[in-house]
């Protein structure tokens, strides 16, 4: 048993103060990542369940902390990757099991479901179900940087100074990747993954010369893009598509080593106080024609069944584009992360960075 | 006194104006060295402004200012060979007395030692040996005066300027200080210009006095004349107590007139200024309290001008203690002096006086309240 | 015993009244730190006493550079905001009257009405290699091509001074303001030249506001998160972000309060130096 600590104590009173203030209309405290719930269908949502929904946009880490530090307190639904279920519910117990029952399962596609609930089943129970999925890759301007097709190609002295990426683990992962290297399969082996990411932050230090900017959110990086300053870019593929649309020598390219693939899931803080809430939003943005609003909104495809055929033909185009039938097979999806990765990866990035 | 070497200052036609007024109006005047000379005049009458022109802080918009027959005009105020006892004194509250009297030596450069003989030697002639560690703040009123000239003295000026620094103390203290400055003017022989709304430190303390009004200097002069011979209604009214009346010249001669005031009393004056007066004329006359002679009885002589009235109030006030009578008929005022006789121990209200002052001693001014 | 009995109701009121405050202070200042030196100490494995994390931070050249190339800056940042702030301080204390004096002021404030971030991004637009600033040098011929001025630590230093420069005016104006004139006048009646005046009367009397000025700034350039990150580019190396890193992507919090901790001793302890140097006491500064 983990006593409760007063730093904790303060935030939970604050969020209480917060909370209680606004507590006259039925409300859903969302924690997600930008795109996910756009205005159009929250205003949907209000106008057939009553229920106010309020977001707060986030990221995996940022969504650990914030519920670590609260022990799952402050919000009712909470949307982190699928990789980041099971080990922080193992190291933080956050979040609280889902009720499968109350989910309608038939507008979910069903392998999407069934690799999710195996991913975050934690002793005996489900903690996730599958939302928006997508894949990390490569973002390149073919007009100028046509021959980057993988990861370790951003490395090319030839594009020095124009290329930009994140100083966070997926970049790792990618690189080891790209390097012939498999992190994934080496998640189990601390010596054998300390050993890839020495050499990962070898490649990165070495490629420091090379990137103009360590990006840090999808703006700043949409930026450089656009405006010419950077020409290729390790990153998601929602961004490459929506930079596609303004010009179109710019998209998003899957990697000879294979993009990453990722699942962003609905869990439920462990101190939800609207739960009922939470699975009605879960059924409702599942529904087809209302997850292709969020795939419009977010640029990425959702695990509800049947909404591609609400999906505007450029977004399918765009994603036929970027991956052909050997690419999607090629995606290498993150396995769940086990507790203690994280400081063996932060020793490596702060190198990389200090260099 | 015309000899030019002996003039430190010299003002030709100067003037100030500001965006909406002018503070002073094309003054002429010289100082002789060594003299203290004081401006005097109420509040805005242009007497801060002509300082600080004379200073540096303020450049004349017009006009010439002269020391040692140097033209003042280009040059900066720490270039000057002038400085200033600021009003409230402005001793530097982040030094001690030393630093503070030493901070215009140091701007000389001369040498440590000397900055210390010298500080210790002025510290010495105003009465303050020893205290040069002494911050200002544990510094009582008058100390703090005394280090405020010693430190525009120990650079020798050719002019120490004042800026009414005495009006911060208390009035016991601002006596003493009085006679203490016209000592140490003498002492150190620097020609002192200072100005003041005060009329008694004018007096006191001053070898000539400009007395200004509106940006003019009505009147220059030794304190005697202005008191004896004021040349203008304002002066008369300004410089010492005045009993003043407004009236109608009766009739004039070449000397004197007769003049009935709005009281209904009538007086025999002694015509000043510089205008010509005739029956009819508006005019101001002025009497002294002290120049009125008060007795209990009717007196055997006939003088110029009498009355008969009757003790309203007594203003005691030891040896400057006054009598305010009124004359029964008109119902009109009148300031006297009580006599410090034995005949007047008893002076009752009610009692009559018999008043008796000489036509030499009433002045009749132009009443120029009307035209401006 | 009769005076106890007549000072305790008055002591009485004065607890009921510093009652909110001391709370305040129990509940938001002094219990999340206690907390923070809890955790510090604490081996999250077993709960044991550990020195370990800060062990981490000396042992770990990354850690104390980057803290030490955190203070290094702090302290240029906040002398370079003097060196500009006094001027402007003095111009709008000492020469401005009356409106002018007001609006002046008022212009220094506006751009604290956005917020950081937006202010920042500010900069990127007019800094960054496709920005404002280098299309116009090349749009003048000064510059032949594009002219990255974005993520260097020249910008870092150009965004912390922007952001500082309020909290050095403000305090700068308020003693500015109360040096009378005269003092300044007596200063140059007696000799003085402008550095003279400048040297031994205004920078004297203006002690305890730059004193308060400096350390304000200090300290929010040491706690200062997003202008490093946002401006400084790959390299920028701040030591608020190393504790941000440490809490949020390793989710080590004992790692991340022992940083917090060192950053409040460590930044004390300049702090503390700075005012011995200057021969100043913290009451009398902040007084």
């Amino acid at each position: 048993m983990k006593k409760i600590n007063t730093l904790s104590l303060a935030i939970v009173l604050a969020s209480g103060l917060i909370a209680t203030s606004a507590q006259a209309a039925e409300e859903l405290r969302l924690l997600t990542w930008g795109g996910y719930a756009p205005k159009e269908v929250i205003d949907l949502f209000e106008k057939e369940t009553g229920i106010k929904v309020k977001v707060t946009k986030s990221n995996n880490e940022e969504m650990i902390s914030k519920l670590k530090a609260t022990r799952g307190a402050g919000f009712d639904l909470a949307q982190p990757s699928q990789d980041r279920v099971a080990s922080a519910q193992k190291a933080f117990n956050i979040y609280k099991p889902m009720d499968l029952s109350k989910i309608d399962n038939s507008q979910i596609i069903a392998s999407m479901l069934a690799a999710t609930k195996g991913q975050s089943t934690v002793d005996g129970e489900v903690y996730a179900v599958p939302h928006v999925w997508g894949s990390s890759g490569l973002i390149v301007n073919r007009a100028t940087s046509a021959d980057i097709t993988d990861y370790t190609d951003l490395c090319n002295p030839a594009y020095a100074g124009k290329v930009t990426y994140r100083l966070k683990r997926p970049t790792l992962i990618a690189f080891a990747f790209a390097m012939g290297e498999d992190p994934f399969a080496a998640y189990s082996d601390v010596e054998k993954y300390t050993q890839i990411m020495e050499k990962v932050g070898a490649k990165l230090t070495e490629c420091k010369a090379n990137v103009k900017a360590y990006w840090s959110g999808g703006d700043a990086l949409l930026n450089l893009m656009r405006s010419g300053e950077t020409t290729a870019a390790m990153a998601w593929d929602a961004g490459g598509w929506k930079l596609n649309r303004d010009n179109a020598d710019i998209t998003f390219v899957a990697p000879k080593s294979g993009a990453l693939g990722w699942i962003d899931t609905f869990v439920l803080p462990r101190k939800t106080k609207n739960e009922e809430g939470a699975y009605k939003w879960i059924n409702f943005v599942m529904r087809p024609e209302i997850a292709a609003k969020i795939t419009a909104a977010a640029g990425n495809f959702t695990a509800s069944k049947g909404s591609d055929a609400f999906v505007d033909a450029k977004a399918k185009a765009q994603y036929q584009e970027s991956f052909s039938a050997s690419d999607i097979d090629n995606i290498k999806w993150y396995p769940p992360v086990p507790a203690g990765l994280e400081k063996i990866e932060g020793k490596i990035l702060d190198r990389v960075k200090a260099s | 006194m015309s000899n030019e070497t002996t003039i430190d200052l010299a003002c030709e036609n100067i003037s100030k104006h500001f965006s909406d007024f002018t503070a002073v109006d094309n003054i002429s005047f010289t100082i002789p060295k060594g003299s203290f000379f004081s401006i005097l005049g109420p509040s805005g009458c242009g007497k801060t402004t002509l300082l600080r022109m004379l200073a540096g802080f303020e450049q004349p918009s017009s006009g010439d200012i002269l020391i040692k027959q140097k033209s003042m005009v280009d040059v900066p105020p720490n270039k000057r060979p002038v400085n200033m006892v600021f009003q409230h004194l402005a001793l530097f509250p982040t030094m001690n007395v030393e630093e503070n009297i030493g901070y215009g030596l140091r701007r000389q450069s001369v040498p440590k030692n000397e900055i210390v003989e010298r500080v210790a030697a002025v510290l010495d002639r105003v009465g303050l040996a020893g205290s040069g560690t002494k911050r200002v703040e544990q510094l009582s009123g008058g100390q703090r005066q005394r280090i405020a000239l010693a430190r525009c003295l120990v650079l020798n000026p050719t002019l120490l300027l004042l800026d009414e620094p005495l009006g911060a103390l208390d009035l016991k203290l601002r006596e003493q200080m009085k006679i203490e400055l016209k000592l140490l003017q003498k002492e150190f022989g620097t020609t002192f210009v200072y100005i003041t709304h005060d009329q008694s430190e004018a007096l006191v303390m001053s070898d000539q006095i400009a007395v200004m009004n509106k940006g003019k200097f009505e009147q220059v002069g030794t304190p005697h004349e202005l008191y004896y011979q004021p040349a203008t209604a304002f002066v008369a009214g300004f410089v010492g107590d005045s009993n003043r009346w407004q009236g109608n010249i009766e009739s004039a001669d070449s000397a004197t007139v007769l003049v009935s005031t709005s009281d209904g009393l009538s007086f025999k004056a002694k015509i000043m200024g510089d205008e010509a007066m005739s029956a009819g004329n508006r005019v101001e006359i002025f009497v002294r309290p002290e120049a009125i002679s008060v007795n209990r009885t009717a007196p055997s002589t006939a003088t110029d001008n009498q009355l008969v009235c009757q003790v309203e109030t007594i203003l005691f006030d030891g040896a400057k203690s006054q009598i305010i009578a009124v004359e029964e008929e008109s119902g009109g005022k009148i300031t006297v002096t009580l006599p410090q006789t034995s005949d007047f121990a008893n002076l009752q209200q009610g009692d009559t006086l018999y008043l008796n002052w000489s036509t030499e001693q009433t002045l009749c001014f132009i009443d120029s309240s009307r035209g401006a | 015993m009769s005076s106890l009995r007549v000072t305790s109701p008055f002591k009485l009121g004065l607890w009921l009244l510093l009652a909110p405050l001391c709370l305040w202070l129990v509940l938001l200042i002094i219990l999340p730190h206690l907390e923070l030196l809890v955790f510090s100490f604490t081996e999250p494995e077993d709960g044991s006493f550990t020195f370990g994390f800060y062990q981490e931070f000396f042992l770990e050249p990354l850690y104390w550079r980057t803290f030490v190339r955190t203070a290094v800056m702090s302290i240029m940042a906040t002398i370079l905001t003097l060196l500009i702030a006094f001027p402007v301080a003095f111009y709008i204390a000492k020469m401005l009257k009356g409106r002018s004096k007001g609006i002046v002021f008022a212009m220094c404030l506006i751009p604290f009405w956005v917020s950081e971030l937006v202010r920042t991004f500010g900069w990127m637009i007019l800094l960054r290699e496709s920005g404002v600033i280098s299309n116009f040098l090349q749009w003048s011929g000064m510059s032949a091509g594009p002219v990255e001025l974005l993520y260097t630590d020249a910008t870092i230093m150009l965004g912390l001074v922007y952001t500082s420069m309020l909290f050095m005016v403000v305090p700068l104006v308020s003693t500015l303001d109360s040096l009378d004139d005269s003092y300044i006048e007596a200063g140059y009646d007696l000799g003085g030249t402008n550095w003279n005046v400048l040297r031994e009367i205004v920078i004297p009397h203006a002690v305890p506001g730059i004193v308060s000025g400096c350390i304000i700034v200090f300290m929010l350039s040491l706690g200062n998160y997003l202008t490093p990150v946002l401006l400084g580019g790959k390299d920028s190396l701040w030591f608020t972000e190393q504790i941000y890193t440490q809490f949020i992507t390793r989710f080590n919090w004992e790692q991340g309060s022992a940083f917090g901790l060192l950053l409040l001793l460590l930044s004390s302890l300049i702090v503390w130096a700075g005012l011995k140097l200057s021969g100043q006491s913290f009451a009398k500064t902040m007084g």
